[in-house]
């Protein structure tokens, strides 16, 4: 068979374990802590929905989840659902789709995220390559190790708070919080999408900044153990120009351990970035999980949990049908496996 | 230089790892700065009135040093007092999750890598998987259920998702290891699996889980602080995340109460960045090579 299939073959099988497992502790989960939390969220669906009939409503969820049939019947009506994009009917907003509540809200977050992964994983890329080729030649730009090194370990919200208060409250430059004004006409025009810009500037910058201070430090650090290699001291003698050993030779190689790290980290960005938006109260799934945690609204909670599960799921498969652009060596000897 | 005897080499290296550590900047830096800030906050908290505590028993939004050492919230609590007791409910969180997390990891990396086969291909999927999705999103799903979590709850929750990293590091560890000599020995000497793993394997492992234990520690104290400004953190007991969950919630920044939510956020800073150093002076000290690069 073709290595190239055979790899995304392996990937994409890895893809469907992690939604079958995922979804499946997702399942498992309310069932198996202690204290009856699903005869709680229907109390609560009561409650809230008191004024209007509640009755019908928790009615409805039980013959759709058929939570009075046996487990594995649950189990298997749980997937359908799921199948079919039904994530269940929110408590808060009665009698909303959770599903459709969250697919207005997850533009936001993936737009966020797309956008400062890429610019900071390509700019870390970039500049920890310069600075871990010139070692201690560099120069006053080895002050952005012990930078990044700081930027690293702060966690995403801590930097949002600091932002925050210089940058919206102190001199106020950009907007505390949303991600377009109010009373903003959302559209396709000029204005608009200055105006989103504008709002997505501080939250953006917190997790630039704070992922951009990895990427530069493992590239660097890639680098500096890939200078020694022979293949680079054999380019070195045969007189090759130094730009073009940095940028053919060592950068190229860095890549493929750089692009793994992409996949391995996603989780954490993505876990990061939500509580991100809580503190810019920016609309994305994240905001929307807050707000569905105040409201004691489950089935939102757990669609967004979802949701989010899936997208990364799928980010990762994607990263990963990528790494046979970058390394050649998988195209023309199959695949090395995990 | 003269040639050192074998004998003498082996048994520095022995009294090694601790010695080593001692004299490791990175290490004794970060260790000192996270001991300062245990330290000051538990001794503190042994000099403090209870009732002094609750809310109200100061005038609400003072500024730092006009009676209260770093100023008091919208409900009247002291920052200060505040923060002896939520610097060590963090670290108790980070301590308890990461023994957990690094306890079940290692196990189940031991398990998977010894045994191979069918075992291991079942667990090395669920450490894929489980490394791939983020821990927050089932973590969120939990602490949203558990009403009322309080700070070891908390901790025992977020140790129970903390296997994965542990568990694949240790799995890589023991496939190399198992393949050496005195492993081999062991078997054909009629020890069993067990026996092999304890008595023969974890003893090679024990410097390395260190440097993981920091590792997970901090992603612990990570995980706390995002849970709880999430508004899942312990209610009713202070944390470092608790306290940024309530200044947020009592809109401190807009206030101009900065005192109130820049002193857990400084906090945090520097029990990230000292964790971190003592990681580091861990991986160096374990791992040589890396002293080189500098």
């Amino acid at each position: 068979m073709n290595p190239y299939v055979r790899f995304i073959g392996q990937r994409f099988i890895l893809f469907l374990e992690t939604i079958f497992i995922s979804m499946t502790v997702v399942f498992f989960v309310p069932r198996l802590v202690p204290g009856d939390p699903m005869g709680a969220i229907f109390t609560n669906m009561a409650s809230v929905g008191g004024s209007m009939n509640a009755q019908a409503m928790v009615a409805e969820y039980r013959v759709r989840f058929g939570l009075d049939q046996p487990l594995w019947a649950q189990y298997v009506s749980y997937w359908r659902e799921l199948a079919r994009g039904n994530l269940g009917i929110s408590i808060s907003a009665f009698p909303a789709e959770v599903t459709g509540m969250l697919m207005s809200a997850l533009p936001w977050t993936v737009g966020l995220l797309l956008v400062t992964t890429l610019i900071s994983w390509t700019l870390g890329s970039v500049i920890g390559a310069v600075i871990g080729w010139r070692g201690r030649k560099a120069g006053a730009m080895r002050l952005l190790v012990p930078i990044a090194l700081v930027l690293y370990t702060t966690p995403y919200y801590i930097l949002a708070l600091i932002l925050v208060f210089v940058f919206a409250y102190l001199w106020p430059i950009f907007p505390l919080s949303g991600a377009y004004s109010v009373g903003a006409r959302p559209g396709f025009n000029v204005d608009f999408i200055l105006d989103v810009l504008h709002h997505a500037v501080l939250p953006a910058l917190s997790i630039l900044l704070v992922s951009l201070g990895w990427w530069f430090l493992s590239m660097r650090s890639l680098i500096i153990s890939l200078k020694g290699e022979d293949y680079i001291l054999n380019a070195e003698a045969m007189g090759i120009k130094e730009q073009r050993i940095l940028w053919g030779y060592a950068y190229r190689n860095a890549l493929l351990p750089q692009t793994t790290g992409l996949a391995i980290s996603l989780g954490h960005i993505v876990g990061g970035a939500l509580i991100t938006e809580v503190i810019f109260a920016y609309p994305g799934i994240g905001y929307r999980i807050y707000n569905a945690i105040k409201s004691l609204d489950y089935p939102l909670i757990q669609g967004g949990v979802l949701l989010i599960i899936i997208s990364v799921a799928l980010a990762n498969f994607l990263i990963d049908s990528a790494y046979p652009l970058i390394d050649p060596r998988i195209r023309y000897e199959g695949s090395g496996g995990s | 230089m003269a040639v050192a005897p074998v004998q003498d080499v082996v048994l520095d290296s022995r009294k090694g790892i601790l010695w080593d550590l001692a004299r490791n900047p990175k290490f004794v830096f970060g260790g000192s700065v996270f001991m300062a800030l245990l330290l000051t906050a538990l001794i503190a908290s042994l000099f403090i009135d209870p009732a002094l505590r609750r809310s109200g028993s100061f005038e609400p939004r003072l500024p730092p040093g006009q009676g209260t050492l770093m100023g008091t919230t919208s409900l009247g609590q002291s920052v200060a007092i505040q923060l002896t007791e939520a610097i060590p409910n963090s670290v108790l969180v980070g301590l308890i999750a990461a023994a957990v997390g690094t306890v079940l990891g290692a196990l189940i990396g031991f398990v998977s890598g010894y045994f191979g086969g069918k075992v291991d291909a079942l667990l090395r999927m669920l450490i894929d998987v489980f490394l791939s999705v983020p821990s927050l999103l089932f973590l969120i799903l939990i602490a949203a259920l558990v009403r009322n979590v309080n700070v070891i709850s908390m901790a025992l929750i977020i140790g129970a998702f903390a296997w994965p990293s542990p568990a694949r590091q240790v799995r890589a560890q023991v496939l190399s290891l198992k393949e050496r000599g005195f492993v081999q020995v062991a078997r054909l000497s009629g020890m069993n699996g067990m026996e092999i793993i304890f008595l023969e394997l974890m003893p090679h492992m024990f410097q390395w889980l260190g440097a993981n234990f920091v590792n997970a520690f901090i992603a612990a104290v990570l995980a706390e602080s995002g849970l709880s400004i999430l508004g899942l953190g312990p209610q009713r007991e202070m944390t470092l995340g608790m306290m940024i969950y309530w200044a947020l919630s009592y809109s401190a920044i807009f206030q101009n109460l900065w005192w109130w939510w820049l002193a857990p956020v400084i906090s945090l800073m520097a029990l990230f960045l000292s964790l971190y150093l003592v990681h580091i002076g861990f991986d160096e000290v374990s791992n040589p090579r890396l002293r080189a690069e500098g």
